[in-house]
């Protein structure tokens, strides 16, 4: 086995081992965040069921009864007719048994329909505990639904008594079928359904990549850092191994294990956002959006070259450091304020910000991951193989930087503050 | 050729003077030590014959190679125990040696008599099997001078090498010096400011304060030509700081 090979099994065994390391990057992700949505969806769930409506009926017309069994026709829908003196016995009846919703249909209400008067129905969601309502909204959308479903079927009886020929045509004299033109090309979707997929693949990626840059600048730096807290780091540089192998081990060693927790995590917020029915059920390839594996190779080396900027980055400024937990702090104070303005690009393409900002955001390497996407999406591969060009230069430049310090004295003197030993 | 030859060396960090010109030379086999106070320049001397400093000024060679020109092959030649060394905390004892042996042996073979020395000079037995994370600082430090020495090195450079260790391990760390000395012919270049240790192991010591060599001689020259019953005597003389030592 080469020195490479022993040093860089020597990293991930270390770092596999740490207790810390390991509940935070594997179990967290792999846990945790399915758990969580689990939860989540318990919640949904329950708030999905049955809704129990309650109705208090003060009308003595036949427009009354018609709402009363159009509710009681209504799926996921249980309703309790209620004989109450006022509004705040049959809430309070409500609350006893029970209910979602309580339902008044006033006195007037037959009346005023008879009359070509608006009437008016009144909904009180019950709560039973200050949480966050999600059954009383599902089950006044609900409710709403049937009203507006009967208030259409009156207005369309009411328009065929005045003569009318074609009662939709009145109801709604203006329709609009929309249809989104991508690539080139009609897709029979809405643009807010096309956007809704695209906004699902936007907001995840700049998570995911911000988590995989911050995770493995972190470990990159505390294995550094680790060193010189442990007092390992002076018998590391005096062992007969090239100080390039022991930098590209540590990178090494550090990205394979960044890659299993970004995995981790990509693994972990999928099921969490499953768990939320964040679905929309059409696929990017039916957008036409498909993936070419040549850009898959190109998204691939774009990925590989941030992060290895990343951790050379953080390796550099771990050397400043004097134990993990302040290697920890500098790596954050600048790689996050670095790897943030990605976020910009979950709500707008880079081509439609001005030549500033956009200049301003393509200097930022943590941008390229999320540039490059839209550009794979989209086949602009030479707007891909730019920002491998520049990712290639930045990730030379930094690597050649930090293989330089670990080469001189200052891997083991450079130090944010003062002091020496004889 | 001398196993260690250093002229003028200097080292200077930012105002600080460490080292203003020292020169000595050590004759291979031999154990040679660097007495001083902290501060006095012992440990820079070391960081810059083992390859991790680099000196202001002066020239150092061990076994004919310069220190800073040809760093990579003097680090084929040595070995270098830290003064507060650790060891990867979350690898086993036995982990630990065998990820140093591999990186010095050539084949399997030469890794795996490396690891049955490393082993027998630790004396762990088998607390080898244990996360080095629970360890005692004695049991660390017997890790780390086994790792140092089973290599074979040609040159092996000790920064006070049974420093803060009770009486017991102390004692050890020592004995496993002199008789690896003995047994291997290895030449040994240690500090400290121990000067009972010194006594014990060194064939020859330079004193050394202020980052200069006052003195240097075997520890029966010294103290003759001080007049001193032991090497403590000798170096307060040497200083010019004369008097009662014992109370």
């Amino acid at each position: 086995m080469s020195d490479f090979w022993i040093m860089a099994k020597k990293e991930m065994k270390n770092l596999i081992r740490d207790k810390k390391l390991l509940f935070g990057l594997i179990i967290v992700p792999l846990v945790l965040y399915p758990a969580m949505g689990k939860l989540m969806h318990v919640g949904l769930e329950k708030a999905q069921g049955e809704t129990h409506v309650a109705i208090a009926n003060f009308d003595d017309g036949q427009y009354g009864m018609v709402l009363v069994k159009t509710l009681q026709n209504a799926p996921n829908v249980t309703v309790t007719l209620i004989n109450a003196s006022s509004v705040e016995r049959a809430l309070e009846f409500a609350a006893k048994r029970d209910q979602n919703v309580l339902v008044v249909i006033p006195h007037n209400f037959s009346e005023s329909i008879i009359n070509d008067k608006p009437a008016t129905v009144k909904l009180y969601g019950i709560f039973r505990s200050v949480s966050t309502g999600m059954k009383e909204s599902v089950s006044e959308g609900r409710i709403n639904a049937v009203i507006s479903v009967l208030s259409e079927q009156i207005a369309r009886i009411k328009i065929q008594k005045l003569g009318a020929g074609s009662p939709d045509a009145v109801l709604h004299p203006v329709r609009a079928e929309s249809m989104s033109y991508l690539k080139n090309r009609i897709v029979p979707v809405s643009p807010s359904i096309v956007s809704g997929v695209l906004a699902s693949q936007s907001i995840t990626l700049p998570i995911i990549i911000f988590l995989m840059v911050t995770i493995t600048a972190q470990m990159a730096a505390g294995a550094v850092a680790a060193e010189k807290e442990n007092k390992t780091l002076e018998t590391l540089l005096t062992l007969p191994v090239k100080r390039t192998t022991i930098v590209a081990s540590k990178i090494t060693g550090t990205a394979l294990m960044g890659l299993i927790a970004a995995l981790a995590y990509m693994v972990g917020m999928r099921s969490y956002m499953e768990s939320l029915g964040v679905q929309s059920g059409i696929s990017l390839s039916e957008l036409g959006l498909q993936i070419a594996p040549g850009g898959m190779v190109l998204f691939a080396l774009i990925i590989f070259l941030t992060i290895i900027f990343s951790l050379s980055l953080a390796m550099i400024l771990a050397i400043f450091a004097q134990d993990v937990q302040s290697a920890n702090t500098v790596v954050s104070s600048v790689i996050l304020p670095l790897a943030f303005p990605a976020f910009i690009l979950m709500y707008t393409g880079i081509g439609e910000l001005p030549a500033a900002a956009r200049y301003a955001l393509l200097a930022d390497p943590f941008t390229h991951p999320i540039v490059a996407y839209q550009y794979m999406l989209s086949g602009n591969y030479t707007g891909m193989l730019t920002s491998i060009a520049y990712l290639a230069v930045l990730a030379a430049l930094t690597l050649y930087t930090t293989a330089r310090i670990f080469s001189t004295e200052k891997v083991l003197t450079a130090k944010i503050g003062r002091g020496r030993k004889s | 050729m001398p196993a260690v030859k250093v002229e003028n060396l200097e080292k200077d960090y930012g105002k600080v003077k460490a080292l203003r010109g020292i020169s000595f030379e050590i004759k291979e086999g031999e154990i040679f030590g660097l007495i001083g106070p902290n501060g006095a320049g012992k440990s820079t001397t070391l960081k810059i014959l083992a390859t991790l400093l680099t000196p202001t000024g002066g020239k150092a060679e061990i076994f004919g190679h310069d220190v800073v020109k040809e760093a990579p092959r003097i680090r084929e030649l040595i070995s270098y125990l830290p003064e507060e060394a650790g060891a990867y905390k979350n690898l086993t004892g036995r982990e630990y040696l065998e990820f140093m042996a591999r990186l010095y042996a050539k084949n399997e073979r030469d890794s795996a008599k490396m690891m049955e020395l490393g082993i027998k000079l630790s004396g762990l037995g088998g607390r080898l099997d244990d996360k080095v994370s629970t360890y005692s600082k004695g049991m660390t430090r017997k890790l780390l001078l086994a790792r140092a020495l089973m290599v074979r090195p040609k040159l092996a450079i000790l920064d006070e090498p049974a420093s803060g260790l009770d009486i017991i391990n102390a004692y050890t760390i020592r004995k496993t010096i002199r008789e690896f000395a003995r047994s291997e012919g290895v030449t040994f270049l240690l500090s400290s400011h121990n000067m009972l240790e010194v006594e014990f192991l060194c064939h020859r010591v330079a004193l050394i304060d202020e980052g200069r060599i006052i003195d240097l001689g075997t520890p029966g020259e010294l103290k003759e030509r001080y007049d001193a019953e032991n090497l403590e005597e000798v170096f307060m003389r040497a200083i010019g700081e004369g008097g009662v030592h014992y109370e």
